[in-house]
């Protein structure tokens, strides 16, 4: 089976609210992509109906080329971790692993093999109710891996984790993609994927903003802006101006263009003799990038804090 | 750029897949969560407590006589050829019968009365005339014996049910219908042939209609053989708001007249012989006690009745079984758990992503928790039955014996209608995802009709219709003693006698759970979780 | 203690749950009492002595107080379901009080439905009961509240619905965790009834019908042979107080001692 997951034209709503709208991407493997957006983009909901829990009202989720609810054994082609909290208590980590492992057909052999594999085995015949967070999520990353699946599927996977945690799980992540794996990764902070994800399904209000590795990303958002610092600023504002760039003031000494490259910036400054004292090429971190695609895209947004003043005064 | 990545290929080997699979997950579900486990036994326990409270909240004794001391135990209860607990009291005139023989007889009037305990309340009592009881009856008989319990086939005029042939207690086929009276007499005959038995009836003593034929298996060659009298005790039954019934009334006796007593056959010489079967054993019939001879004609009245015992003289077995309530609530409560749980915490989405087919995952549910309480049910409902029935008989009480088969069903039935409810309770458990909806819907839905019907909270017609429409109608799997019709006992729910068969109550409660896993299964597959 | 009360008003009104089980507690035991005022007749002359229209008529408390006990047990077993628990102790660190505040809020909504049933139900009764021949003549006048043993039952009735609550709540609090308590809590009133079926000896019988929450609480209901009950009335209810109290007191000092 090829390691895909293929998402073409999915809407739903929940009552009036359209929870998906159009979303459409594709998970190649070899990657761990990433999968970002608000809270209430639409990421869980994709999900699902990946795993084929919602139904979507348009649109199809093929895992491998077939939707998931054909599948024969699914654990074996998708691990999913969907929420890492959704145990019985009383159980032990290890039995709620069996259970899932009988499901599939599959032995207390593999159990124990990934209990090793995230480092739980000890741990393991504990009730589950007991365990810190950290340990739910390993657990759950575990049953994505009982089937050793081609494809894996993790809803916020980072959660609760302690810097160690997240450090490991970025390189388990890493490994896994590098055994030719399709790994899709959900979270609602950029800086999460930063060293993981090397491509990216931005999505917002349901559908998808961008769909692009990382690199190109960064440069589409730090766009071809070159900040200018010069005491010459009407005069450096006319030239760059009449070359085609459009030019903002952002302080008393430093203009903003856009439209030209800096090196064609330097020569045109030079060419009408403008002194300036600095040129720098800006770039955007990931997070900058992600804000700014983001920015119609956000649910629930605090309000200024002056509105938030205000109201308390009231 | 990603075009030259291979897929990864699973090192781990594939598993079978199928209903099995889903099962076994299910199963290893169940049993790893020691709460309910703890639960089960929890179940099985409460029905074992309460079957002991039960034999040890009963007390029989009984005493012989005004001023002689209680005795624990009960009064003696005959016991018929098919052993179940009869009733066999009845005037008797007989002759010895040996090997073939036939009788004839016309019976001229029956007349009924009303016994009223006189001032001496051993005494004989004293009768008013009153309507004849509709299932007093006199008639032609012929006996393996005088003692009670012997076999029997008779040919006899009712009360208020025609002619009938009864044989052995149990056995009853109508005959001619319509009362006797002067001007209406009934001729009957009944004629041996070896071990058959043949009734026949007529208007004139020319033309006879046969009633029907029996035989009696292993009926000696010689027999007791005359005419009888018996009237059963008059009973009015009330019914108290939440405290059962009571039942009024009192002795009935019945004068039956007879003439062309007609008999051929190996009959011996002699005088008939009145007997009272059933009495001291001490008195025969004279004329004081109700055994008249004028020439051809006879006049004979009895009290008592030749019929199975059902109520009243002891303790039927399903009684012990009263805590399968508590057992009920116990798993019910699991069986929405089972499936509730997994909603609450989000699981039932890990355990979907497993098993796509979600039918299947419900099936597979309803298996573990019909199987799990069906075991725990059998186990605690064959402790429970020896273990009450013990504590019962050695505190002085009768138990209604029943067969073998109607024991195992009863044991067996218990069991499944706790298996079929603890699934019931995982599909309301399934349609609603809350646990306490679903676990007070489902106990309403079997416990609280079963209170109003047998608690005397509703009148008998309504009580029965709730038994014949709720899942409460699953209880009659539990009835060991059949509701016969020719006792004019109050065969009520309050009594313990259910409107339907055993097993057709049983298919009403399964009809309830299929219907419900039909619902939640649809809901199931349809719902986005 | 007031802003506590406040806190779980707010609590039990801003959910749709309680409202549409305070309804459908009104609904059930009106119906139910409908239906059993219109399924009994008065055919013999023998019913003439033996009917408790009362009592009858008020039959629908049997089904009503099964979901007074989901809307209590709801009350305190959602709270754990959902972990909401902690927030509200978080809130309110004095435990006694949120188990006192929720106990008084439960009971106040309980008494204000309870009154609604029991008044239809006497309604239901007074206009049923006449058309099936349960009339003033065989002895039977329309119910009315202006008859003392009438008042007392119907009043009773009302208190006995809140006492059931009040049990709920407090088994809630005890096992914390909403499927077992409604479990144990209808195990407890309607096991009792079908034992007292089965179990024959008098001394036994009487024993357990002055011991179990249902049957002794529901004494109050009887006007007829009042004095053959094997409990009084009013005694009867304070049997089911007793209950109510005790499992009270064990959730309030469980709350206490354990940790959330």
């Amino acid at each position: 089976m090829e390691a895909t997951i293929d998402v073409t034209g999915l809407r739903k709503r929940f009552g009036s609210t359209v929870a998906l709208d159009g979303m459409t991407f594709s998970v190649r493997p070899g990657q761990v992509t990433g999968f970002v957006g608000p809270n209430g983009a639409g990421k869980s909901t994709t999900m699902r109906v990946i795993l084929s829990l919602d139904s979507a009202d348009e649109g199809s989720a093929l895992v491998g080329g077939q939707p998931y609810h054909r599948l024969r054994h699914p654990l074996h082609h998708v691990g999913a971790l969907l929420d890492a909290g959704a145990l019985h208590p009383a159980r032990s980590g290890r039995n709620h692993l069996l259970w899932l492992a009988h499901s599939q057909g599959l032995g207390t052999r593999r159990v124990d093999a990934v209990l090793e594999q995230v480092g739980l085995a000890k741990a393991a015949r504990r009730r589950a109710g007991g365990y810190s967070l950290g340990m739910r999520q390993r657990l759950g990353i575990a049953a994505a891996l009982l089937g050793d699946p081609p494809v894996l599927m993790l809803d916020e996977p980072f959660n609760g984790l302690d810097p160690e945690g997240i450090v490991w799980i970025r390189g388990f992540l890493r490994a896994l993609a590098a055994e030719g794996r399709a790994v899709l990764v959900s979270s609602h902070l950029m800086s999460e994927l930063q060293d993981s994800a090397s491509h990216l399904v931005v999505v917002g209000r349901g559908r998808v903003v961008a769909d692009t590795s990382v690199q190109a990303l960064i440069a589409a958002a730090s766009g071809d802006r070159v900040t200018v610092r010069t005491t010459a600023r009407t005069e450096a504002m006319t030239v760059l101006a009449r070359s085609g760039a459009t030019v903002t003031v952002t302080d008393r000494d430093t203009i903003t263009a856009s439209g030209l490259p800096a090196g064609r910036i330097v020569g045109l400054l030079n060419e009408a003799a403008v002194p300036f004292s600095e040129i720098s090429s800006h770039r955007a971190t990931l997070e900058e990038a992600y804000m700014e695609l983001t920015r119609d895209a956000v649910e629930y947004r605090a309000a200024p804090l002056a509105a938030n003043r205000e109201e308390a005064a009231r | 750029m990603t075009a030259t990545v291979t897929s990864y290929r699973s090192t781990v080997e594939t598993g079978r897949a199928g209903f099995g699979q889903v099962l076994r997950a299910e199963w290893t579900k169940f049993r790893t969560v020691r709460g309910w486990l703890v639960a089960t036994a929890v179940a099985v326990l409460v029905m074992i407590v309460l079957g002991w409270l039960t034999g040890a909240g009963s007390h029989s004794s009984y005493n012989s006589g005004p001023g002689t001391p209680d005795i624990v135990g009960h009064p003696y209860v005959p016991i018929g050829p098919g052993g179940e607990a009869v009733q066999d009291r009845f005037s008797f005139v007989h002759r010895t019968l040996d090997g073939d023989g036939s009788l004839t007889v016309r019976v001229t009037s029956l007349t009924g009365a009303q016994v009223h305990p006189g001032p001496d309340p051993s005494g004989p009592g004293q009768s008013r005339p009153a309507p004849v009881q509709p299932w007093a009856k006199a008639g032609l008989i012929v006996k393996e014996s005088t003692q009670q319990g012997s076999a029997y086939a008779a040919i006899v005029v009712t009360g208020g049910h025609g002619v009938r042939m009864q044989y052995n207690f149990t056995g009853d086929k109508a005959g001619p219908t319509g009362s006797v009276s002067a001007g209406a007499p009934r001729w009957l005959r009944l004629t041996r042939t070896g071990d058959t038995l043949t009734g026949y009836a007529s208007t004139d003593g020319t033309v006879w209609t046969t009633v029907g034929s029996v035989r009696l298996a292993g009926l000696p060659a010689t027999v007791q053989a005359g005419l009888f009298a018996a009237s059963p005790s008059q009973e009015n039954v009330t019914q108290h708001l939440g405290g059962g019934g009571r039942v009024t009334g009192g002795p009935s006796r019945l004068t039956a007249g007879f003439d062309n007593l007609d008999v051929s056959g190996g009959f011996a010489a002699g005088d008939w012989a009145g007997t009272a079967v059933g009495g001291d054993g001490t008195a025969g019939l004279d004329e004081r006690t109700g055994f008249m001879q004028y020439g051809d004609r006879v006049s004979l009245t009895g009290s008592g009745d030749i019929a199975p015992d059902v109520t009243g003289s002891g303790d039927a077995m399903e009684q012990t079984l009263a805590g399968v309530f508590g057992t009920l609530t116990v798993m019910v409560v699991l069986g929405v758990l089972f499936v509730t749980g997994e909603y609450r915490r989000g699981m039932i989405r890990t355990s979907l992503a497993a098993t796509p087919r979600r039918g299947g995952v419900l099936a597979a549910k309803a298996v573990v928790i019909g199987a799990v309480t069906f075991v725990a049910g059998l186990v605690a409902a064959a402790v429970t039955v020896p273990l009450a029935e013990h504590i019962l008989r050695t505190n002085g009480n009768f138990i209604y014996p029943v067969s073998g088969l109607a024991q195992a069903r009863v044991i067996v039935g218990t069991a499944a209608l706790l298996a079929v409810a603890a699934v019931l309770a995982l599909a309301v458990g399934t349609i609603l995802r809350r646990s306490a909806g679903a676990v007070a819907t489902v106990i309403l839905l079997i416990v609280l009709p079963y209170i109003l019907a047998t608690a005397g909270v509703l009148p008998p017609e309504p009580s029965r219709w709730l038994l014949r429409l709720t899942p409460a109608a699953g209880f009659a799997i539990q009835q060991s003693l059949p509701a016969y019709p020719q006792l004019s006992r109050a065969f009520t729910p309050a009594f313990g006698f259910y409107p339907l068969a055993p097993w057709a109550g049983f298919a009403v409660l399964c009809g309830w759970a299929g219907l419900a896993l039909a619902a939640a299964g649809y809901l199931l597959r349809r719902r986005d979780v | 203690m007031r802003t506590a009360l406040h806190a779980e008003w707010t609590k039990l009104r801003t959910v749709p749950g309680p409202c549409a089980l305070l309804s459908g507690a009104v609904l059930l035991t009106v119906a139910l009492s409908a239906l059993v005022a219109a399924a009994t007749t008065c055919a013999t002359p023998g019913c003439a002595r033996d009917l408790d229209t009362v009592k009858l008529s008020l039959s629908g408390v049997q089904l009503g107080q099964a979901v007074v006990a989901v809307l209590a047990v709801l009350a305190v077993g959602g709270e754990y379901s959902t972990g909401m628990i902690r927030t509200t102790l978080t809130a309110m660190p004095r435990r006694a009080a949120v188990l006192a505040a929720k106990a008084a809020t439960v009971t106040g909504l309980v008494l204000v439905a309870g009154t609604v049933a029991v008044l239809g139900c006497v309604l239901a009764g007074r206009l049923i009961l006449p058309g099936n021949g349960l009339t003033a003549a065989p002895g039977y006048p329309p119910l009315s509240l202006a008859d003392g043993p009438t008042l007392r039952a119907a009043g009773g009735s009302v208190l006995y619905l809140a006492l059931i609550g009040l049990l709920s709540l407090s088994v809630a609090t005890i096992v914390r965790e909403s499927a077992a308590a409604i479990g144990l809590v209808l195990g407890l009133l309607y096991l009792f009834p079908i034992l007292l079926h089965v179990v024959t000896d008098p001394g036994w019988q009487r024993r357990l019908q002055q011991i179990a929450p249902s049957s002794a609480g529901l004494a109050i209901q009887a006007t007829v042979g009042v004095h053959d009950l094997p409990i009084g009335p009013w005694a009867g209810l304070g049997v089911l107080a007793g209950w109510a109290a005790g499992a009270l007191l064990a959730g309030a000092l469980l709350l206490r001692l354990r940790d959330c």
